[in-house]
This record gives C-alpha cells, sequence and structure tokens, in this order.
C-alpha cells in the first residue's frame, strides 16, 4: 500500500481525480467543463503518444548511450561540433535521463561547449514532432525547429567563453 | 486519415522492421515503450487536467493580456519564467502550448515557454548541479534564459 502511494503515476491520477471532484463538488458545470477537456484532449493524442513512445523506445535500444559517447566523442573540431548541435535533436527522455549522459560526455573529456550544445539540441524533441505540428502547427515547429540549432551553436560558444575555469578568490 | 494514424503506422511499420533485424532488442524496445508511455500518459492527464481548470476559471483575454501580442516583451518573459517553474515533462509542454495558443497566446510567448519548459527545471536543478557542477550549471540556466528570449522574440516576428 505505501508502495502504491509513492508511485507517480499514481500520485498524478489520484491527483487528477481529487482536483476533478473538488471542482465539480464546488460547481457542477466548471467540473464537467474539466471533464469534458480532459476526455477530448485524451483522445485526441492518444495514438500520437503511443506512436511517440515506439519512436523514442526504438532509438533507446538501438542507439545505446555508449554509441552516442563515441560518435560525438569529445565534441571538439568542427565536424564534431556539427554533430554535437545537431544530433541530439533526435533523442528523447527528460533532462533526468539526459544529464547522467552527459556526465559520462564530459569524464571522457567533451568541451564545456560540447555538453552545453548538446543539451540545447536535445531541447529540438525531434520524436515529439507528432505532438508539436498537431498542437502547434508545422511553421512553428519548423522554424523552432531550424532556431534550436542556432540557439545550440551560440551555446556552445558562450559557455566555451566562460569555460570551467577555476574560480580565483581575490 | 488522421495524422496520428499515420504516425501510428509508421511506427509500427518501423517497429517490424526491427524486429526482422533482432528480435531481443525489438522486445527490450517495447518494454521501453511500455515504460515510457506508462510514465508519460498519467502527467499528461494531469496536465489535461489543469487545461481544464484553466478553461473553467480564466477567461480568454485574460491569457491575451498576460501572453498575447499585446503584453509584448512581459508576455515573453512571464511564459519564460512559467516554462522554468512547471513541471511538466517535454511531452506535455506542446499540448498546454497549443491550448494556449488557441486561447490568444502569442507564437513568442508559446515558443518562450516551450524553450524554458524542456531546457529549464526547478526539479532537475539539483540533478545538474551534481553531475555538470555549479558554474556550468548558472551560466547555462542564465545563456538559455536569455538566448531563448531572443529567439522567441525573432519567432513572433516571422510567425505572426
Amino acid at each position: 500500500m505505501k508502495k502504491l502511494f509513492k508511485n507517480d503515476a499514481f500520485q498524478f491520477l489520484s491527483l487528477s481525480v481529487v482536483i476533478t471532484l473538488f471542482i465539480y463538488a464546488l460547481n457542477v458545470s466548471k467540473g464537467m467543463i474539466i471533464a469534458k477537456t480532459v476526455y477530448l484532449t485524451f483522445f485526441e493524442v492518444l495514438d500520437i503518444i503511443i506512436a511517440v513512445s515506439i519512436f523514442i523506445g526504438l532509438f533507446q535500444v538501438w542507439v545505446k548511450p555508449a554509441t552516442i559517447v563515441k560518435l560525438l566523442g569529445k565534441g571538439s573540431g568542427l565536424k564534431g561540433f556539427i554533430l554535437v548541435c545537431t544530433f541530439p535533436i533526435l533523442m528523447g527522455g527528460s533532462l533526468f535521463t539526459v544529464f547522467p549522459l552527459l556526465k559520462t560526455l564530459k569524464d571522457k573529456g567533451a568541451r564545456t561547449g560540447a555538453i552545453a550544445s548538446f543539451i540545447t539540441a536535445w531541447g529540438g524533441k525531434a520524436p515529439l514532432l507528432p505532438l508539436e505540428t498537431k498542437f502547434l502547427g508545422w511553421p512553428f515547429a519548423l522554424v523552432r525547429l531550424g532556431f534550436v540549432v542556432i540557439f545550440a551553436f551560440i551555446m556552445g560558444l558562450l559557455m566555451d567563453w566562460v569555460g570551467e575555469k577555476p574560480t580565483k578568490l581575490a | 486519415m488522421r495524422a496520428g494514424t499515420i504516425y501510428l503506422l509508421i511506427a509500427l511499420v518501423l517497429l517490424g522492421l526491427s524486429l526482422l533485424k533482432e528480435k531481443q532488442r525489438t522486445k527490450e524496445a517495447i518494454r521501453a515503450t511500455v515504460k515510457i508511455f506508462y510514465v508519460v500518459m498519467p502527467v499528461l492527464i494531469f496536465v489535461f487536467v489543469l487545461m481544464g481548470l484553466i478553461q473553467a476559471y480564466i477567461s480568454r483575454e485574460t491569457i491575451a493580456a498576460i501572453l498575447g501580442q499585446k503584453s509584448g516583451i512581459l508576455g515573453i518573459i512571464s511564459a519564460e519564467i512559467v516554462g522554468c517553474i512547471a513541471l511538466f515533462m517535454p511531452p506535455a509542454v506542446f499540448p498546454f502550448g497549443g491550448y494556449l495558443l488557441k486561447n490568444g497566446a502569442s507564437y513568442g510567448s508559446i515558443a518562450g515557454f516551450v524553450f524554458t519548459a524542456i531546457l529549464i527545471g526547478i526539479t532537475t536543478l539539483p540533478l545538474e548541479f551534481k553531475l555538470l557542477g555549479k558554474r556550468f550549471t548558472i551560466f547555462r540556466n542564465i545563456f538559455t534564459f536569455i538566448l531563448a528570449f531572443f529567439i522567441a522574440l525573432l519567432m513572433e516576428v516571422i510567425l505572426r
């Protein structure tokens, strides 16, 4: 029982139900608006979410972290830099899964800028394109994707500039 | 045909190809897929409830006033701050962004929100500190916030 309450999925679902019921008790019509929004949006995205989960699952088993580390190396040189600004766009996951991977890259000697570029490019989120285009449209998604590469590039330059210097106190 | 159906078909074809190539890995992929779905769906449902709450209590005019075109620079900055503190995982960012867009938010605000929601997380700060260092974390988050602002501004000009 204790385990159940610590379960994230259970927490989010029960919180959702509690909020909806609470509002419904306060004001029936407002409660119905929430229920309707959840119901309609759920069926609107269900197939997309399944598809996206499959894309990310396949990517995870076919492109292992070790492969990524080997491919990107230290992220130095123009080729490495370009790769580090584009390749992570294809990856899924959340910041929680990306930071440990970056730690490995860092330990292998990747530059500060390369790591920062990697995170920023990862924000491109190509596996989520089905969702992004559905809700924000193709023009938004494509323009954003283009800017992500530029964003990652500038980020790398800036972070290399501030670097990991030993901080001297006075 | 619905776009979702097409994506699903593509995903299934890829899954089939993977199965032809290597059975064991495909099993792993399916297990990963189920896990991702199981982690993401409850959060999405929670976000849908939030969308319903906004729908029920906050008028279109209010959203437009805070995040709409007329809110300009301040609108983008507010949206970025919301993105920083929102505990959304990436898949939840787009439905919520789309919802705000439909209700009067500007493209610039949505872009600012999307960038910070994905790239800056209050909850992941301690992990970033620990794994990548204090200096890195501070500079990365500040630069991300500033650059996201300018890109959001450009996107507003381009897409408007």
